[in-house]
């Protein structure tokens, strides 16, 4: 049975529940005035006992904590009042760091009848985790940059004394040769052999790494396949010999030309087919060139390289492509190899836009299968917008956005919005579709998805950039940022990711603000550690920065200061969050000109990402920022779009 | 037939320079792109091959400019890289070279691009 308490028991039950708490709390009325707190409170905020009283008001408090400097030596502390007055009518928090270091996370809550409670949690330990957490992730993102880069300096040290090993036991070969000297002879091929077996590995080890750093190049050219088919056998001959097999090729004498790199595909030929001959003895292996056409008509060039040799289970394959794993471990044991030539191969087939596909049986054979599409860069395609059902006028005026997505509410949101405002959408699922419509009909702008199965939106990236006809198409991607590095060096720079790379950030601020002393950067971010940051290298940059810990902060920054030269913006805030600044700040006619660069955090939801991408475009699309290449596409987009509408107001 | 070794690396110099001879070739050797372009012109020879990643001038420029001299332009060149600069053999080709082998050198390979391009000069 539960008895009611008596007006004492329950006073004396919430006075108990107050001072045993692991929070310090502090109650005000209506008229803000201070009601009831408990011990925490007075220790968390390092109160004088004749302070405290019933008489005091919430304003009193705030000005006794700016007479204190709490907010800085300069601070105007009506404003900082005022500030705060503003928003008690609503729930919100924010964070506060002691002069002594103590981290405290402060809540304010309205009361039902008037008044609030204030709830001061100390979250020094959390921080403080939280920066070492952060820490480790950016050292270890710098030891794999090291290695990376470690690697690559190796590999010119390899392969020297490698060369001179394998070149010189070569010579001495020639020498015993001469002698007629069998025995030396025997053991100077093994040292050759040898070194050339190593010396493979350690390219296939460093293409590898390479690959993974982001550092590999394509370089798309006509090439001549007949003429790039006879350099590989001249190549593989040897390696096919070897086991007693014998090599056919299948190439039409009209095979033509195909755009790709000519060294990737030919490294990938050469792959295939020396695993082919690994794994077949005695046997036949076919190398066959063909032509077809994809769904879309896109011309296509399709190399099968068969073999008669051991085979695979479905089991083997399905492992068949991952780094350092070969159909079975005893496979090393049997027939050497590093197990990467596949997985690079795979790798240089997704750079050219194409794809591999294995059929395979036990004791049967292997046949694998590269299809590359053949397109010309920077060819217009004119029936794509009768594809599209516009009208002939309408394609002239309008400005063309190809959304790359493998999330169809993607499409739903870009096209509701976009769509309406008269753009021509081209649509594309994944990045092989997408580069195969960019390459038919250049959009003048191209949102990027970054996560996509298959080739992703920095492979994606990384190859417009490659391409004379499509590096100079604006991108805007629209997702979060796995590798900011990766991202960055390709050109990505409207999104930031948090932990704040500051050289980075240095040069974004060359770029987009004004290099005068009274240009104020607005930074917006719920983490004073990231204010702090960031602020740094503002100030290095001889600019001002203002800081704002959410949202409203910044809103109201914004009110009674003049507009800055840019604004950093954090997503995940308290009160008001990035999402809904950027809706607001959207009807402050003095922000058009300013540009927000966001920073992310890397951990959005799916519908986080849409919301963003929905709304930083449209942010970004009507007000015309300069940021970058983006910007001038944007404006120029703006521009194009503000034409059009006059145009069709005249009709 | 007179050949043009453009080598910085002083063991692969001796090593191929060795094995051209023992294929009845007479080497000449240059040790940068400079010594390259002055000694295309000064020793005449039948064909130059040009290391790429060289000291003062590397071997694109050099071989551009043995193409660019109506002197030296009919020599065929072929670039020697290593394996790592795999987007060289596109770059040699636009520097003006004639073909492109891979270091380490495979000789009977290299010889026949050779003797491919000189069967071909007049």
């Amino acid at each position: 049975m539960k008895r009611t308490l008596s007006p004492e028991e329950e006073h004396a039950f919430l006075r108990a529940t107050l001072d045993y708490m692991q929070h310090g709390v502090a109650m005000y009325d209506a008229d803000h005035k201070l009601v009831t707190w408990n011990e925490r409170f007075v220790d968390y905020l390092q109160m004088p006992e004749e302070f405290l009283g019933t008489d005091r008001t919430f304003s009193d408090y705030i000005r006794y904590l700016g007479a204190r400097g709490e907010f800085g030596e300069d601070a105007d502390i009506e404003k900082e009042l005022e500030k705060r007055l503003k928003v008690l009518a609503t729930s919100h928090s924010f964070e506060r760091v002691r002069p002594d270091g103590m981290v405290m996370e402060v809540r304010r809550d309205p009361v039902p009848g008037g008044g609030f409670i204030a709830i001061y949690t100390d979250i020094t330990e959390r921080k403080k985790q939280e920066l070492a957490l952060r820490k480790a992730m950016e050292d270890a993102e710098s030891a794999n940059k090291v290695k990376s880069s470690f690697l690559a300096n190796m590999s010119h040290e390899l392969r020297t004394p490698l060369n001179a090993i394998i070149g010189y036991s070569e010579l001495l070969a020639e020498d015993a040769q001469d002698r007629g000297d069998k025995a030396a002879l025997g053991d100077l091929e093994k040292i050759s052999a040898a070194g050339k077996h190593l010396l493979g590995l350690i390219n296939e080890i460093l293409d590898l790494s390479k690959i993974e750093a982001g550092k590999m190049e394509i370089y798309l050219e006509r090439v001549d396949l007949q003429k790039a088919i006879a350099d590989v056998k001249t190549i593989v001959d040897p390696m096919i010999a070897k086991n007693g097999n014998r090599l056919v090729i299948e190439c039409p004498a009209d095979i033509g030309s195909v755009r790709t790199d000519i060294t990737k595909i030919k490294q990938c030929l050469i792959n295939l087919l020396s695993n082919a001959a690994k794994f077949t003895k005695q046997g036949t292996i076919l190398l066959r060139l063909s032509r077809d056409k994809d769904d879309h008509g896109v011309d296509r060039v399709r190399f099968d390289v068969g073999d008669s040799g051991i085979g695979m289970t479905p089991e083997q394959l399905g492992r068949l492509f991952q780094a350092f794993t070969q159909a079975d471990s005893s496979t090393t044991r049997n027939f050497g190899g590093t197990g990467l030539g596949l997985t690079i191969t795979r790798h240089f087939v997704t750079m050219l836009g194409g794809t591999i596909d294995v059929v395979s049986e036990p004791g049967k054979g292997t046949t694998f299968s590269i299809v590359l599409p053949d397109r010309e860069g920077g060819e217009a395609a004119p029936t794509v917008a009768d594809d599209l059902g516009l009208a002939p006028e309408g394609v002239a005026s309008a400005i063309t956005v190809l959304i790359v997505d493998d999330d169809p509410a993607v499409h739903d949101v870009l096209s509701a919005t976009l769509g309406r405002e008269g753009y021509v959408l081209l649509h594309a699922r994944d990045g092989a579709e997408a580069l195969a419509i960019m390459r038919k009909t250049p959009p003048d702008i191209v949102t990027l998805d970054v996560q996509m199965p298959k080739v992703d939106g920095w492979s994606v990236l990384g190859i417009m950039k490659s391409e004379p006809a499509l590096e100079n198409i604006p991108v805007i991607m629209l997702t979060i940022v796995d590798d900011r590095n990766l991202g960055f060096s390709l050109g990505a720079s409207e999104f930031m990711t948090k932990p704040i790379d500051r050289n980075r950030l240095t040069a974004l601020l060359r770029k987009l603000a004004p290099a005068k002393a009274d240009a104020v950067i607005l930074i917006v971010d719920d983490d004073p550690d990231v204010r702090e940051v960031v602020a740094a290298t503002v100030k290095a940059a001889g600019l001002t920065p203002a800081q704002a810990a959410n949202g409203r902060e910044a809103l109201g920054w914004l009110a009674s200061n003049k507009a800055p030269a840019l604004i950093l913006l954090d997503l995940m805030m308290p009160e008001v969050d990035g999402f809904e600044f950027l809706e607001k700040a959207r009807e402050i006619e003095s922000l058009n000109e300013v540009p927000i660069v966001v920073l992310t955090a890397k951990d959005l939801t799916e519908t986080e990402r849409s919301i963003l991408a929905e709304r930083t475009l449209l942010v970004l699309s009507k007000s015309g920022q300069p940021i970058g290449t983006l910007g001038t596409a944007l404006s120029a987009l703006a521009r194009r779009h503000h034409d059009a509408a006059h145009r069709h107001d005249g009709k | 037939m007179k050949v043009l070794l453009v080598e910085d690396n002083e063991m692969n110099r001796d090593m191929l320079s060795r094995r051209l001879a023992r294929n009845g070739y007479e080497v000449v050797m240059a040790v940068d792109g400079q010594q390259a372009v002055t000694m295309a012109a000064s020793e005449n020879p039948d064909i130059i091959l040009m290391d790429m990643s060289l000291p003062v001038i590397d071997g694109w420029e050099a071989t551009r400019r043995v193409k660019a001299d109506p002197a030296t332009q009919k020599i065929p060149v072929i670039a020697l890289t290593a394996h790592a600069m795999a987007e060289d053999e596109s770059k040699a080709r636009n520097a003006g070279c004639d073909d492109f082998d891979t270091k380490p050198v495979d000789i009977q390979r290299l010889i026949g691009k050779m003797k491919a391009l000189l069967d071909g000069a007049p």
